[in-house]
């Protein structure tokens, strides 16, 4: 008995924490979008330059595929953290070369490392290691392009991935991912605000240590704005809605999850720009767990930090 | 989703981007308009160039200047680094009415408008 009050106590404190933590979220975004819109509203964006889209959004991904010539250099890190007790910290890094072929063509390819920091969490074995995980490729084709009476851009992607390392848990295993995206966005304003939407399927199929084939998807819609506050600083908000399927083609619904957060770009130079993003769960809910948020197949925190060099 | 089924569905879609990799140059191949667009003492003349719509163009870029230009643009996806006392051709793909800004990537101050109608 003493043990469910000691439980009950913990949950609740927990939820406050989460409300908190929502609250936090909700404030500085708003903040940011204040802060942005009265910088912006000191700048005539009639003299800017056009702006590449696919970065604005955060975790989201804008519909641009880069210039005929053009390559890339980046360094995309994704950075996750809590679970519902103990201590979650895993990481995944992709090292990734991008080019864009042609005016509707864009191939991307690189190398994963990941990180996993993981003390007394239920159902996950304590861990703290580094592995260079896989590899991954992206393709990434304009399906419509934005025109002067046509404001919307539409591109579809998709990327193989493998990897040697679970993402979740950190346990060595075979995986193969297979994330096809629809990428789309909106100029609202001319060279000032964009929105940005993502629809992403992602079937994975993983074979464990114990030679057991577990196959999952992910099913996942986002909807982004960004405020382009100067010629090289954007700031924005984005909110995703997570769903988890134990079946590769969405049969076996296993929880869901909404995470918002703000996003920010900020050009060093023409040719080099970082990119951060966060994302935090302000709801979710697991099948068979009656207590608030889904922690079984997502994470308190998300935050997103990218490095690009063009040449 | 059985591991060969899921190896099939991406040589099947490996095949159709590799389709429309090669389609795409082809498309250009079709009769170009050639547009000359000079770049001197840090400018491009002319600034303001006009095309006529869903037509492929052959942009055919020459730097006057002893120094190296990037001729880029968003909106017309393309980029390329002409060096000094030199020419690039950039080929450009049927485009809808509008205007397609361009600039030197080099020098924030030469910038110009491809105007299609």
């Amino acid at each position: 008995m003493q043990l469910v009050t000691l439980r009950n106590s913990i949950g609740m404190d927990e939820d406050r924490d989460m409300v908190g933590r929502s609250w936090a979220v909700g404030i500085g975004i708003a903040a940011m979008l204040a802060v942005g819109t009265g910088a912006a509203g000191a700048q005539d964006a009639s003299s800017w330059r056009e702006i590449e889209t696919k970065y604005l959004f955060g975790f989201t991904t804008g519909s641009g595929i880069g210039l005929e010539g053009e390559k890339e250099f980046t360094l995309e890190s994704i950075a996750r953290f809590g679970k519902r007790d103990g201590r979650y910290r895993a990481s995944e890094t992709k090292i990734e070369y991008e080019f864009t072929p042609s005016q509707f063509v864009q191939i991307e390819f690189g190398a994963l490392a990941s990180t996993h920091e993981i003390h007394n969490v239920t159902d996950l074995d304590d861990r703290r290691q580094f592995f260079l995980e896989g590899a991954f490729a992206e393709f990434r084709y304009l399906l419509l392009e934005r025109t002067q009476n046509n404001p919307l851009s539409v591109t579809v992607s998709f990327e193989p991935t493998g990897r040697t390392v679970d993402e979740t848990s950190g346990d060595r295993v075979r995986n193969f991912e297979f994330e096809t995206k629809i990428n789309a966005d909106i100029e609202v304003i001319k060279n000032r605000l964009y929105a940005g939407f993502n629809t992403v399927y992602e079937p994975e199929v993983t074979t464990t240590s114990d030679h057991v084939t577990e196959r999952e998807a992910k099913l996942s819609q986002s909807a982004a704005l960004a405020l382009r506050v100067l010629p090289n600083l954007v700031l924005g908000t984005e909110a995703w809605y997570l769903r988890h399927y134990d079946a590769a083609n969405l049969t076996n619904f296993t929880g869901d999850a909404v995470l918002v957060g703000p996003t920010l770009y900020y050009a060093l130079t023409s040719k080099m720009f970082v990119a951060a993003a966060w994302n935090a769960q302000v709801w979710g809910r697991e099948v068979g767990n009656p207590a608030p948020y889904n922690f079984a197949e997502f994470q308190r925190h998300r935050v997103k930090l990218k490095f690009a060099l063009e040449f | 989703m059985s591991l060969p089924r899921i190896t099939s569905g991406i040589a099947l879609l490996a095949a159709a981007f590799i389709t429309m990799l090669v389609l795409a140059p082809a498309a250009h191949a079709q009769q170009a308009r050639e547009i000359v667009i000079t770049y001197k003492g840090k400018q491009f003349q002319p600034a303001q160039v006009s095309a006529p719509a869903n037509t492929a163009l052959r942009l055919r870029v020459k730097n006057l200047d002893a120094q190296p230009m990037e001729f880029e643009s968003t909106s017309l996806r393309v980029e390329k680094v002409v060096t000094g006392n030199g020419e690039g051709t950039i080929n450009v793909r049927p485009l809808a009415p509008g205007s397609y800004e361009f600039f030197d990537d080099f020098n924030d101050k030469a910038r110009g408008t491809l105007t299609v109608q």
